[in-house]
């Protein structure tokens, strides 16, 4: 296993003096640490930025850029795309996804939001809170799939519910809320609940005690679990694969699509860079939320 | 309420308005999840031991759907799966481990330390789909990486095994997974005192004795998240299956998905019900394994620090 010279302040032997190849063997674990973690990123990120560079190429299929071109970006939006006398009219086949995952992910973000603040503040204060949360985190401990098959046969061959747009939210809901709840228990496990016992003090009702204070000191982490419900649900496969009828969100369009192996395939790239420059915004608004606000939160609270 | 006699540390008859209708909502909730959510995922269990006509289930009992599937090459599919599976798991943790801990405690400069887990966090959020799609033309055989080390000249015809392999595949799991094995490892180092490895140094202790005494167990919590973070979504990734192995690697998910789609609802429920067993018994030796640094809990102690 490796040990990091960079821990010498803590760890390491007493201070002497090295020579250049004694500090190179020194450090080399925590050089190869780092290089070995930055070129993981690298394998993570080459791909998504080659997307964006082919997105804009002329003949993204054989992996190569240049020949600059929009027509990808014309024939996704348009769907008036020629090519060799072929017709595209992927304009409402691409539209129609966009929305339905657009208002999936609305109604998952609203949920999760609703619900985490439900769970939230109580669920680091009951006894069986070691239990319930494992309950509440079981969808990400069961692989996609075998969650998604479970809920369909439960549903459809269990109860003969017929699957439509409740399933996908429901599915969504279930992959999203478990991420929601722990961003929401970041902000709730550290409440002090002496605020409240001071608003009761001073004559503040339930609901003034929830509305005034509970809710303005969490609201953190109510937007972070927004923010994961609405992005988690946009971007959700496994689950939405069974639990749908014909219903096509904008990832099973993706991956249908991608699929195939055919030339529709430029067309996805366009599509999804501009999904991924979406998400990667709002990713950003998310995190400047989360880590913003609380320092904003905490100050009025003092002031006030 | 038997659940509101237990909540800790508060004065009752103070919050009696509050907390019940905390309780309240907690309990519904958590009735409606388990009914509607938990339910179904061990009710699979159940159900592949079942029959069905259509879409009726009959109710009897019968180990036909385990038959056939082993019948039909069941076993090295799973083996495959959970091979696949655990080696990059393996890889994963060698790769996060030293990563985290250089995050956790040696890495000084701010800025980087916040470009860092702005790029680790990103990926969460980014379609599957995109995050994997250029690879096939960039590995192809008249692609990117054939053409520069044919020019090269390292190679004098083209690499095949680049793409609708195993290793595309592996290759795949590396990126995809690798953020979900780095953040449990980085906060449960995070949360380590250093005060803990300045006493252990006090007493003697070489770097190594340190970290396998002290920076390990400590960190085994955030190690055995890291572990079900990324196994459990390998098992049963549609993604990169499909998208680098091409049809040349089979794995669980693209089975399970054709035969729902041919109605063999039996045979997927017996699929993802003995992956479903083989997680929860793998689950129930890492909690164990878990106990004597405080269990689930300690999450809660963890996040309040």
């Amino acid at each position: 296993m490796t040990v990091l010279a960079e821990q010498t302040k803590y760890i390491g032997a007493a201070p002497r003096q090295l020579t250049l190849a004694q500090r190179i063997a020194e450090r080399w674990p925590a050089w190869g640490s780092i290089f070995i973690g930055y070129f993981v990123l690298l394998i993570i990120y080459f791909p998504i930025l080659w997307l964006m560079i082919l997105s804009v190429s002329s003949e993204p299929l054989t992996g190569f850029a240049g020949d600059w071109t929009l027509r990808w970006y014309d024939d996704m939006l348009y769907g008036t795309g020629q090519r060799e006398g072929e017709a595209y009219a992927v304009n409402s086949r691409v539209f129609d996804p966009l929305l339905l995952s657009l208002k999936l992910a609305f109604i998952t973000a609203a949920l999760c939001m609703v619900a985490s603040l439900l769970i939230g503040p109580i669920l680091p204060r009951v006894r069986f809170r070691g239990p319930l949360l494992l309950g509440y985190l079981m969808p990400l401990m069961v692989p996609g799939i075998v969650a998604s098959v479970s809920l369909f046969l439960f549903y459809r061959l269990g109860l003969h519910w017929k699957m439509g747009e409740w399933s996908l939210g429901l599915a969504h809901f279930v992959w999203a809320f478990p991420f929601a709840l722990l961003a929401m228990l970041v902000v709730s496990s550290r409440f002090d609940t002496r605020l409240l016992e001071a608003a009761a003090d001073l004559g503040a009702s339930p609901w003034r005690r929830f509305w005034d204070i509970q809710v303005p000191i969490l609201k953190p982490g109510i937007f972070a679990a927004g923010f994961f419900g609405f992005l988690l649900s946009f971007n959700e496969l496994p689950f939405s694969i069974f639990m749908r009828a014909g219903d096509i969100t904008l990832p099973i369009y993706l991956w249908i699509q991608s699929g195939a192996h055919n030339s529709s395939v430029p067309l996805i790239f366009a599509l999804s860079t501009l999904i991924t420059i979406a998400s990667i915004v709002l990713t950003f608004i998310a995190i400047k939320v989360a880590f913003g606000e609380k320092t904003v939160t905490v100050k009025k609270i003092r002031t006030a | 309420m038997a659940l509101a006699e237990h909540a800790a540390g508060m004065n009752l008859r103070q919050f009696l308005p509050r907390m019940s209708a905390g309780i309240w909502s907690l309990s519904g909730f958590t009735f409606l999840w388990f009914i509607g959510i938990v339910v179904p995922l061990i009710g699979i269990l159940l159900f592949s031991f079942l029959q069905t006509k259509g879409i009726k289930v009959q109710w009897d009992l019968t180990i036909k759907a385990y038959e056939k599937l082993f019948f039909y090459g069941g076993g090295p599919l799973i083996g495959r799966t959970i091979r696949i599976a655990a080696t990059m798991t393996v890889i994963e943790l060698l790769f996060a481990f030293p990563f985290a801990l250089w995050l956790a405690k040696g890495a000084k400069n701010q800025n980087l330390k916040l470009i860092t887990f702005t790029l680790l966090t990103v990926p969460f959020f980014l379609s599957p789909v995109a995050r994997v799609i250029v690879w096939r033309s960039v590995m192809s055989v008249q692609g990117l990486v054939n053409t520069a080390l044919l020019d090269i000249g390292i190679v004098s015809e083209p690499v095949e095994w680049l793409i609708f392999s195993e290793f595309a595949v592996h290759l795949g799991y590396l990126g995809q997974y690798f953020p979900a094995m780095v953040w449990p490892i980085f906060l449960s180092i995070a949360l380590i005192d250093d005060e803990y490895l300045e006493a252990s140094k006090d007493l003697g202790a070489s770097r190594f004795r340190t970290l396998v005494h002290v920076i390990l167990p400590l960190s085994l919590p955030g190690i055995v998240a890291g572990i079900i973070f990324s196994f459990v979504p390998m098992l049963g990734d549609t993604v990169v299956p499909q998208q680098m192995g091409g049809g040349n690697v089979m794995m669980i998910s693209h089975n399970v998905y054709t035969m729902i789609g041919a109605a063999n609802f039996v045979m997927a429920a017996a699929l993802s019900a003995i992956i479903l067993a083989i997680m929860l018994a793998f689950q129930v030796v890492l909690w164990a394994a878990l106990r004597p640094v405080g269990g689930i809990n300690n999450v809660f102690a963890s996040l309040h620090r």
